[in-house]
């Protein structure tokens, strides 16, 4: 009993400590950390938590990658991105969809689009002229 | 001869023109069957009333005017006005309730990739976006009043939002409630005047990538973040309100990665932080007022060949605040109001330098949360010592000709 208390409590400490799930953006309070602009649009915003559970919040993917390439001594934990079709919710960048370019519009204009599915990603794809990236492919493309 | 010619043919165009005029007591029902019979240099008169008509698109060059200010609803579906044609003149309309969407960013007015186009004294209320001038040149946005009733997270567009154009003109317009209240990307050769844009979402003026454009005479008040000018050079700011932009990431004047730029005669009175600069070279700010602000100005290190001349610092918690230690940028003949050097030789001139940048700027700079020991005896006996010896502070951080008494500006 006792060990499975000790090992219930071990879990759940190690669990809350993972930081792997997104805290919400408040539109139009918060700000981001690269750029300082407030960030206004739910459909391109994009977050990271580091490994000591601090995170930060980005009004565009392109700001998330610049800020992973000016501050490398951050241990970073998770990324996150916004699905483009639900306003203002985060989902895990690993295995988002991306498209970039086209006629697509965002706050500083790295233009990326997140979606949850690949199904989305052509979809809007060809409705947008963009064209079909991987999250390796988003990470050096702002070099 | 030829003179002649040219003259009659000028009358002969201006005779040739017609004037149609809409309104349930006219022949002409509709706003759309006008437009429909009118040719190029015609004037459409639109009488008082309301009228539903989805999306009126002007592709003529026409002159299209209100008469005691008609209305065109756009049902909460449709854009409402959209010009397609050069030399098109909008005068005197009420625009209310454009669609609400975010793919198209529907509009109450919108140009798309013309010349010469005038938009005066119509009131837009209620719409996504208010007026929006894409791919425009040489147009002019006068005395219109643009209202929305963004809240916060919520999406809305901008109220003034003008991108990829040229010599454009802002004038007198009034403007609230949208998300920022001008909007300028890939905007050149362009003057804002006289606008007062207050309590909208986000900025009261945002600048995205804008070079050569000046800003006058314009109020910018309790708007949700202030100002920012973004990624721009040669930008020139004479005579601004700044006012009353608090919070966290408000700023009355955000400065990011902006060149030769110069700021003159401007007031920044209660804003969290009157002007944040980041990456900001080769500015000149001279004669501003910076009054009851938390921070007057926050420079950060990244800044160079800023100067700062002439100012008046009055009332400020903070006067400067900077995260670096380098001093990059110069600071002469300010006036401070927490400076309490003396004056021997009466020529107006402090003789002893002033070091603008208190210890407890610099501390909570680095760490926010020592804002609670504010006011605290030891904070305020550190502060004297480091005054007299500067320590933390850059020691070369010194106004060297303080003024004794403020600027009349």
């Amino acid at each position: 009993m006792k060990i499975f208390i000790i090992a219930s409590f071990l879990t759940l400490t190690t669990v809350s400590c993972s930081f792997k799930e997104p805290k919400p953006i408040k539109l139009n309070t918060d700000a981001c950390d690269f750029c300082k602009m407030t960030i206004a649009n739910g459909k391109f915003g994009a977050e990271l938590s580091t490994k000591k559970g601090r995170y930060y919040k980005f009004d565009d993917t392109a700001c998330m990658i610049q800020f992973t390439k000016s501050n490398t001594n951050i241990p970073y934990q998770s990324f996150f991105v916004c699905d483009y079709l639900k306003d203002n919710t985060l989902i895990p960048a690993e295995t988002a969809y991306f498209i970039k370019g086209g006629k697509i519009n965002s706050p500083m204009r790295g233009n990326i689009a997140a979606f949850s599915s690949a199904k989305e990603q052509t979809e809007f794809g060809k409705k947008l002229e963009a064209q079909t990236i991987s999250w390796t492919e988003v990470n050096n493309a702002y070099e | 001869m030829k003179k002649l010619v040219y003259i009659l043919f000028f009358f002969y165009s201006i005779s040739n023109a017609k004037i149609i005029t809409v309104g349930k007591a006219f022949p002409v029902k509709t706003i759309k069957k006008a437009i429909s019979l009118a040719n190029d240099g015609d004037t459409i008169i639109v009488t008082q009333g309301l009228y539903k008509e989805g999306n009126i698109i002007i592709n003529k060059k026409i002159t299209f005017l209100g008469k005691n200010q008609p209305t065109l609803d756009g049902q909460n579906k449709f854009e409402v006005l959209s010009i397609a044609a050069d030399s098109v003149v909008v005068k005197g309309f009420k625009i209310i309730n454009s669609g609400y969407a975010a793919l198209d960013d529907p509009c109450g007015i919108k140009v798309y990739d013309r010349n010469f186009v005038h938009l005066e004294n119509n009131f837009l209320d209620n719409n996504f976006f208010g007026i929006y001038l894409q791919n425009c040149k040489n147009s002019i946005v006068k005395n219109n009043t643009i209202k929305a009733y963004g809240k916060q997270e919520q999406l809305i567009g901008n109220g003034i939002h003008c991108w990829k154009s040229e010599n454009l003109q802002i004038i007198g317009n009034k403007i609230s409630g949208h998300r920022d209240g001008i909007y300028f990307e890939f905007v050149t050769q362009s003057v804002i005047w006289r606008n007062i844009s207050n309590n909208n979402i986000r900025y009261g003026l945002h600048f995205m990538f804008s070079n050569d454009d000046s800003y006058i005479t314009n109020v910018f008040k309790g708007n949700g973040a202030g100002v920012a000018v973004m990624f721009t050079k040669n930008v020139k700011m004479f005579n601004n309100y700044f006012e009353e932009n608090w919070g966290d990431s408000a700023y009355g004047l955000l400065l990011k990665e902006i060149a030769d730029s110069y700021i003159f005669n401007n007031r920044f009175a209660r804003n969290t932080s009157g002007i944040y600069m980041e990456g900001t070279s080769r500015i000149k700010v001279e004669k501003n007022i910076f009054e009851a602000n938390g921070w007057g100005m926050k420079i950060q290190a990244s800044c160079m060949e800023n100067e700062i001349v002439n100012n008046n610092y009055v009332g400020n918690t903070f006067d400067i605040s900077t995260n670096g230690s380098l001093v990059l940028n110069t600071f002469n003949s300010n006036y401070w109001d927490k400076y309490e050097g003396y004056d021997l030789n009466k020529d107006g001139i402090g003789d002893v330098p002033y070091h603008p940048l208190s210890l407890f700027a610099v501390l909570t700079e680095n760490n926010p949360s020592a804002m609670i020991l504010y006011r605290s005896f030891m904070i305020t006996l550190l502060d004297k010592s480091e005054k007299v010896l500067p320590s933390i502070t850059p020691d070369n951080f010194i106004d060297n000709t303080p003024l004794m008494k403020s600027l009349p500006l």
